[in-house]
């Protein structure tokens, strides 16, 4: 009995006398805990039992410019249509880009279910790609387009250069910022509008073309994307910036717009298309999918296009908003034969092969 | 006790006046603009479950790709530095070249391999397995992108190694693995250390690759930077530095740490 008392005494005695290094082993244990702290916050939502319950998805993949409109407004306003008609939760999945690379990310095989793409054109390279097996969206309302908006010019405050219409642009010492035609939906729409409007104004093809080249002997900046080429002209570059009317308006209400709107004389309305792939999706997801299609034309949806400012296709709610301006000759791209004769005739065979030529610039083939 | 002359501070001045334009700066402007709509601005910017699930999901793709390249890199370096064999020389090059090439690049050819119409791919998908425009795919983009820093931080060490100390280990019957876990790996600590930091912090930071691979889709493989670009795009400045501005924090913390960490051991051997 003593001894095992002496034992546990000697035990005692050697546990006060170890002597722990608290500096030592902070270095070792507080980097750890920040490390797991840090580990614990990123795994937070798949710790099981933390994650609420599963809801269903709809994959959404669209063009820059309507990102915000879809993730602010219309996304919420059918996840409460939704679950008012099914008790069902709805979670949007989405990715906004410029609509060329949407086009390309969804022939490489991203999930989309429904994609909005700024021109027809892309849904025709997904046809051609086998993404989908015909111009299906064709078969939907308004031979599925959503929503318009006119190419407009934004100049700088007080409108320095005095620009009017397209054929200022043209003017010497004028710095035009444009997207590129390679990558752009918008882009292409606005090559459309430089030229064409020469066309619906009375004039001949050689103006048209005069028109053309010299907007584009003007253009000291590039980019991929709309959005993109807005933040360049915010930024400092260029005189003007051909642009969607949606994209200034909505700067405007944020008070953000640094520049005026030109309302041209005559101008095209780019048309915004629905594309549903059905390959991504799943039977039992069908009705889900087909009900968030129709809601893009409802009057709900339509009403939330012009609140964000786009045209609606149904041209009496557009009066609802005020700040659209008027564009006594505007053309869609069905007057000049709708893109499969329009993108032949003028992007690739004057835009490409003429104007950029000319400017020294060869497109890559 | 220490004196200092003055002409000691002045390559100190002259460096910091060099990097201000072309480091302290930028790294100043990411916080400005994050802070422009104020403290309650960016904590609500923070807390969106867009940017919340970029900055967890980042995280997670860093830890991961740290851990495998961790070990693959070290497996790699002690290859490479302990054995003798035929193509040593060019299996070293190879590993390296991750670096060099412009990670589009490295994007797009995983994209050709693993995507639903690449090599392999093709195979997978009847499968039902798609690796492209998921996380593992980040992952596999993230693995390859920074393979090398791991394995340029240990093999330096090992081939520094003195081989007498792993002779001595082998002569009292030491196995390879005895050895390697007893007398090298001991020695590595540091080395493993600052590749798995830069492994880490390349990662979080990763555009290139990821940007083709992930699909970028919000909530399910946008990871932060990626969140950061999609922001800027849609012309929320202040989001997307309020999110840059948290990287630069969790990147200069966790330096700091490490740093910190191994003071001590470097310390006792000055």
């Amino acid at each position: 009995m003593s001894e095992l008392r002496h034992r546990l005494a000697e035990h005692w005695h050697h546990w006060r006398t170890v002597h722990i290094n608290w500096r030592q082993l902070g270095r070792i244990l507080l980097p750890m805990l920040i490390l797991g702290g840090l580990l614990v916050y990123a795994a937070w939502p798949w710790i099981p039992g933390v994650r609420e319950p599963a809801v269903r998805t709809v994959v959404l993949y669209g063009f820059s410019i309507i990102g915000e409109m879809m993730n602010d407004a219309v996304f919420p306003a059918f996840q409460a249509l939704w679950e008012e008609r099914t008790g069902e939760q709805v979670e949007f999945v989405s990715a906004f880009s410029a609509s060329g690379t949407v086009t390309n990310q969804m022939i490489l095989g991203v999930p989309a279910q429904v994609a909005i793409l700024s021109l027809e054109l892309d849904a025709l390279r997904l046809v051609e790609a086998g993404v989908l097996p015909a111009p299906t969206w064709r078969d939907l309302p308004h031979g599925g387009v959503v929503n318009r908006t006119p190419f407009i010019i934004l100049v700088r405050p007080g409108n320095p250069k005095a620009i009017l219409d397209f054929g200022d642009l043209a003017r010497r010492g004028v710095g035009v910022v444009h997207p590129d035609p390679l990558t752009s939906g918008g882009a292409q729409w606005a090559v459309l509008a430089e030229y064409h409007s020469v066309r619906m104004l009375g004039g001949t093809e050689a103006e048209a073309f005069d028109q053309l080249i010299g907007i584009w002997q003007n253009v000291v900046a590039q980019a991929a994307s709309a959005r993109a080429v807005r933040t360049q002209f915010e930024s400092g570059f260029g005189d003007v910036l051909i642009t969607y009317e949606q994209e200034v308006l909505s700067d405007r209400w944020r008070g953000r717009l640094s520049g005026e709107i030109v309302y041209p004389q005559s101008t095209i309305f780019s048309e915004h298309i629905v594309v549903v792939l059905n390959r991504n999706i799943l039977p039992e997801d069908r009705e889900l999918v087909d009900a968030f299609v129709t809601f893009l034309w409802s009057e709900t949806a339509q009403r939330l296009y012009v609140d964000y400012g786009f045209r609606s296709v149904d041209e009496v709610l557009n009066a609802a908003n005020p700040d659209f301006g008027m564009i006594p000759y505007a053309f869609t791209v069905d007057d000049l034969g709708g893109w499969e004769k329009a993108k032949p005739r003028i992007v690739d065979g004057i835009w490409r092969d003429q104007v950029l030529p000319s400017l020294g610039l060869e497109a890559a083939p | 006790m220490n004196p200092r002359p003055k002409a000691v501070l002045v390559p100190p001045l002259l460096l910091v006046l060099t990097l201000l334009p072309l480091l302290l700066m930028p790294l100043g402007a990411i916080f400005v603009f994050a802070g422009r709509a104020g403290l309650p601005g960016l904590i609500a910017t923070l807390s969106q479950p867009d940017a919340q699930f970029a900055l967890r999901f980042s995280l997670l793709i860093a830890f991961g790709t740290a851990v495998v390249n961790g070990i693959l890199g070290t497996f790699a370096a002690y290859v490479l530095s302990k054995y003798r064999f035929r193509g040593r020389e060019a299996l070293n090059i190879v590993v390296n070249l991750p670096v060099a090439i412009p990670t589009v690049v490295v994007g797009t050819s995983l994209l050709l391999l693993w995507g639903p119409i690449g090599l392999l791919g093709q195979l997978l998908d009847p499968l039902g397995i798609q690796p492209m425009f998921a996380p593992a795919g980040v992952l596999l983009a993230h693995l390859f992108v920074t393979f090398p820093y791991m394995l340029g931080a240990v093999k330096p060490v090992l081939d520094e190694l003195e081989m007498t100390y792993e002779e001595a280990a082998y002569t009292i019957g030491a196995s390879r693995w005895q050895t390697f876990r007893h007398i090298i790996l001991p020695a590595l600590r540091g080395g493993m250390l600052s590749g798995l930091l830069m492994t880490f912090a390349h990662s979080l930071g990763e555009f290139g690759a990821t940007v083709m691979v992930s699909g970028n889709l919000r909530l399910r493989t946008q990871t932060a930077p990626l969140f950061i670009f999609a922001q800027f795009e849609a012309g929320n400045i202040e989001a997307a530095n309020a999110v840059a501005a948290v990287l630069a924090l969790i990147s200069f913390a966790i330096f700091m740490l490490l740093q910190w960490a191994t003071q001590r051991r470097s310390g006792r051997v000055s």
